[in-house]
């Protein structure tokens, strides 16, 4: 395994620092105004030089026959996610059932990287472990998890799940502000566990140019009041929406299964893509543009990603690279010239 | 009684009945609109738990808003979907029409969005086509618009234009290959994949307002299909789209006991998906009671 070293990380300045410091300059209602117009443009690139450094681990896995739990652990281990760490923790894993096809496994998460993910939190002292998704194409759970072969694993391994489209909810404020949403509704059992976990396929995306660990997250919202498919968030704009949801729901770890991932017209009519890693990190945003450079894509062309760097870097300078490098891994997916989403995202 | 009687499941949503009147979608939850339309309907048709059936439509009637929608709750007023719910909830209930009138006029003026036919020349459906939608600000899908349309038939609008916009609408929706998803057909120049209870809904509410040669490729699709399925959702509503066509498989009460014994694996169902099976459970020849004509209309009401 190859570690790729980083220089040290730049000094922290948060959102609100950095407006302190505006208005003290004497030239914040000016600026401000620069700032809020430009806020997928001027805000990111400050964040992503000043903020906090990436850190992912990329594990090479053939097929999905492997010892998956004990390579997720050793990737939890090199960034750092120990048992006193997660001893007594409550964790909920969110893979991404979006459309499950009998016929078509890569759409889906597949269930023995959601077993391994939870074997590998209960031996390190996790409290309790549910799997949780909300389709965003289905409204019949059941359906969803035999399709996706998903219910088989949670029956034998008595793993408990949750609806994410029709439980309880509660409603937050807005954090990010992106859309004009002031409010968002999530599931209630979201308040009542200490992680969420991002479980997403590596997929190319029609509207959002990819499909990863943020935009998985539009998945904890519930249909019933966003709608099947949740097109609620979609009139709000995909890119608003999706960092939205994940300044005010932040995962706070991520297993991207890519052993077998789709290219072309993803999210549900694509083709398989044997791409042969897992991919795994404690900030979404360099998870994804890891991901994306495995890809062959370039992170800075995908929107949501370059907008997200309030939040996390993707430059691959900051990203402390655990594990294999991208370069060895990368396995370009098919674009689709008449899918405007993925137009130019090629990585040169 | 025993598990293999639906008399067991009906008791179970009985159960569900919380203190002000409804029914709450899990043991011990909170009410909910939906689950409450669906349990009255399911205990109304299987002519069980008469007791608790008007209580439950005075609680929809209660959270009522003034301009006759039925939100999901209080704090999503956007969300307008359980109003059609609420219309078949009413339905064998003269006490209740006034109810029921307000709503229909509620959906007749309310819409999903659309846009101009030829403005997003990606999808292969018409953006055009007025049906209705999950929430105010999103676009028209085949869930919502199929239940609008049996409700507001039930209401006595068969013959209102916008039910015909919603029979366009779901027409226009059918994919090629046959069955029904979400609401897309196909993007990008693909055809997306059918999914078994929207090709139920769909065809339920079709029923007497199109040709059979127009959806026969549908019924294809779907009596494939339902050999397989034995989820609480899809089972229903394949049986009962199939039903409303004279096609309601031999087997169809021998896999909704089936699908009844599963809650032993996967936990117990939710109030609308219990009520969904009893409801397909009890349908004679395949219809579902609240298409059938008034004449069982309450008389104590």
């Amino acid at each position: 395994m190859k570690h790729h070293n980083v220089p040290n990380p730049k000094p922290l300045l948060t959102r609100r620092r950095f407006l302190q410091a505006s208005l003290v300059g004497g030239f914040g209602v000016t600026f401000g105004g620069a700032f809020l117009a430009g806020k997928e443009f001027i805000w990111p690139r400050v964040m992503e030089y000043f903020g906090p450094r990436g850190e992912t681990f990329i594990a090479k896995v053939a097929d999905y026959n492997e010892n998956l739990a004990a390579i997720i652990l050793s990737g939890m281990a090199e960034l750092g996610v120990d048992a006193p760490l997660i001893r007594g923790k409550r964790i909920l894993l969110k893979p991404n059932l979006v459309e499950p096809h009998r016929t078509a496994r890569h759409i889906n998460t597949h269930p023995l990287v959601v077993r391994g993910a939870v074997e590998a939190f209960l031996s390190l002292g996790a409290e309790r472990v549910i799997v949780a998704e909300g389709s965003g194409h289905y409204r019949d759970t059941q359906l969803v998890l035999e399709e996706s072969g998903m219910v088989d694993v949670l029956y034998e391994d008595k793993i408990p799940f949750k609806d994410l489209n029709s439980s309880e909810w509660y409603i937050a404020p807005n954090l990010g502000n992106y859309t004009k949403l002031s409010t968002l509704t999530f599931p209630s059992i979201l308040k009542q566990v200490d992680w969420i976990v991002s479980m997403p396929k590596l997929k190319t995306h029609h509207w959002a140019g990819v499909t990863l660990s943020m935009k998985n997250m539009f998945g904890v919202m519930p249909g019933m009041f966003y709608g099947w498919p949740k097109n609620v968030l979609h009139l709000h704009g995909i890119t608003q929406s999706i960092i939205d949801i994940n300044i005010t729901m932040p995962p706070q770890f991520v297993i991207v299964d890519g052993i077998i991932g789709m290219e072309g017209d993803g999210p549900i009519m694509g083709m398989p893509k044997r791409s042969g890693v897992i991919v795994l990190g404690r900030n979404p945003v360099s998870v994804d543009a890891t991901c994306a450079r495995i890809m062959g894509i370039d992170p800075y062309k995908i929107r949501h990603l370059n907008a997200a760097r309030a939040i996390g870097p993707i430059r691959d300078t900051y990203i402390y690279q655990r594990g294999e490098i991208v370069s060895s891994v990368r396995t370009d997916f098919e674009l689709l010239d008449e899918i405007h989403a993925q137009r130019g995202l090629r990585l040169s | 009684m025993n598990k293999k009687d639906v008399a067991f499941h009906l008791q179970n949503l009985a159960d569900r009945v919380v203190l002000q009147g409804g029914f709450s979608e899990q043991s011990g939850s909170v009410y909910r609109s939906d689950a409450t339309a669906w349990a009255i309907m399911a205990l109304d048709a299987n002519g069980a738990h008469t007791n608790l059936i008007n209580p439950a439509r005075s609680r929809l009637a209660a959270e009522q808003r003034l301009d006759g929608m039925i939100a999901l709750s209080n704090d999503h007023p956007d969300s307008y979907w359980p109003t059609s719910l609420a219309i078949l909830a009413w339905y064998n209930s003269i006490k209740y029409s006034e109810s029921m009138q307000r709503a229909a006029s509620f959906l007749l003026q309310k819409s999903g969005m659309a846009l101009e036919s030829k403005s997003y020349p990606i999808f292969g459906h018409d953006p055009s086509i007025p049906g209705w939608s999950w929430n105010v600000h999103s676009f028209s899908w085949v869930e919502p618009t199929a239940l609008a349309i049996i409700a507001l038939e039930s209401a006595g609008y068969i013959d209102h234009p916008r039910v015909q916009d919603g029979v366009r609408l779901l027409m226009d929706r059918q994919l090629p290959g046959g069955g029904w998803n979400y609401g897309n057909t196909v993007v990008y120049d693909q055809e997306l994949l059918p999914q078994p209870d929207n090709t139920g809904i769909a065809l339920t509410a079709l029923v007497s307002k199109v040709d059979r040669r127009d959806i026969e490729i549908s019924l294809d699709y779907l009596h494939n299909r339902v050999v397989s399925l034995r989820s609480p959702r899809s089972l229903s509503w394949a049986l009962l789209g199939l039903g409303s066509w004279g096609q309601r498989p031999s087997k169809s009460k021998e896999w909704i006991l089936k699908s009844l014994s599963l809650q032993d694996r996967y936990g117990a169902y939710d109030t609308t998906l219990l009520s969904q099976l009893c409801l397909a459970f009890i349908a004679q020849n395949g219809t579902i009671p609240f298409l059938l004509p008034r004449n069982n209309i309450d008389e104590a009401s």
